[in-house]
């Protein structure tokens, strides 16, 4: 389908990029409260990858398989309670036009 | 994923990007034994950037890389436009004659360039590997850990990026703020090489260097960027993550909207796009450097050390990248020829930095970050240039002079405010 005129759906973007994910996640999120304080949530709007989505309890789910591992959320987050470091052995994103 | 190697190095480079691999190979060419340690499958598959590199330190310390790099375009042509919903001012510089002053080029093949350049001049990689901290011993680096893994080497060059997590974990520097940082989404469409030619009027190896501000980041600041590759155009935003709770769309639809938008889309008509990817990146000059550049046993380099020049239009990380390999690698000989590595004999590093383009550009732009952060510059000014324009070429009767028309295009700016940012911004940047 042509991206002329529509835009393509983050997760159709994702699957652009050549992956090879780890089933274990390299990111975690240290206190669930602390989100649920957090009126503004910027992970949220400003996750390039949106792995970041407001839950209806006011905590914040996230997964790492699209993480495209920029650091944003980390830096973001106004209570430090994201915990996000680089994928093990070579997981996650493999860029081929970085 | 441990350590296959069980010797003792003289330098452990963290980080195969260009700063890392740019140490390497300038200390492995002089005998040293040099370890990198890189946490991608391969050097480059984690490394992203805007789209241009500038030649002038290649010219001295690779100066193969005219006839070996994987340059994409040679830059000719460099754009500005301030861009509205639905209009936009321009201004083009084009040469006749193609100096080779910048290229456009993919950061991942030219970073494994650079790792076969490493490789050659004796430097051993290992891949897969991230670096979770430095071993500290009696407040000394004495190696680098990964996992449950140690490797040990007199002198260790943090070359990690801008996310600075071997240096945060191991309390030698706080945390990243949002303030000195951009994040960059980017783009990469296939258009092939006859379109690229013929939309952007170039001839097959001219490139284009297009920077935009305004609607790409719905005036919020930072800005938007496009380069032609061969048969790919990269196209990206960066938004300052400061204002970043400005936006009224998240980031991953903000793309989107400037891809989408009619003077954009229409020249990306029929294009595939190959990777969507994103980036920190240092905003801030000498704002975004840690405390230390060097300390017992280590240096910093590259985005690590904050050693990106961002003026808006211009920015340059690639070649302050490599230049800081390159004074890291000098440091480590002279220290070496010392006997020592102690923070006192790797206070070279800092005096080489200094008398080097590195600190003197940082220096002469030590304020551009503080007038770049001006929201003013996204907003108001870019209504301004589009309205005083839509005005002065409405021709229906009335006369349009220059100070009338200008006058009734600024809207809320004032004349002082005008003056007060017009002057700051020529004396800071």
């Amino acid at each position: 389908m042509s991206m002329d005129n529509r835009k393509i759906p983050i997760e159709e973007r994702l699957n652009s990029n050549a992956w090879d994910v780890s089933q274990r996640p390299h990111i975690r999120i240290i206190d669930p409260d602390k989100c649920r304080k957090c009126d503004a949530k910027p992970c949220t709007f400003l996750c390039p990858a949106r792995c970041y989505i407001p839950s209806q309890d006011g905590t914040v789910l996230f997964s790492h398989e699209g993480c495209l591992e920029c650091g944003t959320c980390r830096v973001v987050c106004p209570s430090n309670a994201i915990e996000w470091t680089y994928p093990r052995s070579g997981y996650g994103v493999q860029y081929r036009f970085g | 994923m441990g350590f296959i190697v069980s010797q003792r190095f003289d330098v452990i480079v963290v980080g195969g990007g260009p700063s890392g691999l740019t140490a390497a190979q300038r200390l492995a060419s002089r005998g040293f034994k040099v370890l990198v340690v890189e946490r991608g499958r391969r050097p480059g598959s984690k490394n992203v950037y805007g789209g241009r590199i500038y030649a002038h330190v290649l010219d001295r310390l690779y100066p193969e890389y005219v006839k070996e790099a994987p340059v994409e375009r040679w830059v000719r042509k460099e754009r500005l436009t301030m861009l509205t919903k639905d209009s936009g001012v321009t201004v083009e510089f084009e040469a006749k004659s193609v100096e080779h002053k910048s290229f456009t080029a993919y950061l991942t093949n030219f970073t494994e360039w650079l790792s076969r350049k490493a490789e050659a001049a004796g430097a051993l990689i290992v891949t897969e590997t991230p670096v979770d901290s430095l071993v500290i011993r009696d407040g000394r680096v004495v190696g680098v850990r990964s996992g449950a893994d140690e490797v040990y080497g007199d002198v260790v060059i943090v070359a990690e990026g801008i996310n600075r997590l071997v240096l945060e974990s191991s309390g030698l520097t706080p945390k990243l703020q949002p303030s000195v940082v951009g994040l960059g989404v980017k783009e990469v469409i296939k258009l092939g090489r006859g379109e690229i030619n013929e939309r952007f009027n170039l001839d097959d190896d001219e490139g284009l260097a297009w920077a935009l501000a305004g609607y790409p980041t719905h005036y919020v600041p930072g800005g938007a960027f496009i380069y032609t590759n061969k048969d790919a155009i990269t196209l990206g935003i960066v938004v300052y993550l400061e204002h970043g709770a400005k936006l009224d769309v998240p980031v991953h639809e903000l793309i989107e909207e400037f891809r989408l938008h009619p003077f954009i889309s229409r020249l990306l008509k029929g294009g595939q796009l190959l990777e969507y990817s994103a980036h920190l990146t240092p905003i801030a000059g000498l704002g975004a450097m840690p405390d230390r550049l060097y300390g017992n046993g280590y240096l910093v380099v590259g985005d690590a050390a904050g050693f990106l020049l961002h003026l808006g239009v211009l920015i340059r990380g690639v070649d302050f990248a490599m230049e800081s390999g390159n004074l890291a690698a000098e440091a480590v000989v002279k220290a070496h020829d010392e006997g020592r590595y102690d923070e006192e004999a790797l206070s070279v590093y800092w005096r080489l930095l200094n008398e080097s383009f590195i600190l003197r550009e940082f220096r002469a732009f030590r304020n551009a970050h503080k007038v770049l952060n001006n929201p003013r510059l996204y907003s108001d000014y870019v209504m301004l240039m589009n309205s005083f324009m839509a005005r002065y070429f409405d021709v229906d009767g009335t006369p349009r002079r220059i100070w009338d028309t200008f006058m009734s295009s600024k809207g809320k700016l004032t004349l002082t405010d005008m003056a007060r940012d017009a002057l700051s911004l020529v004396m800071n940047l």
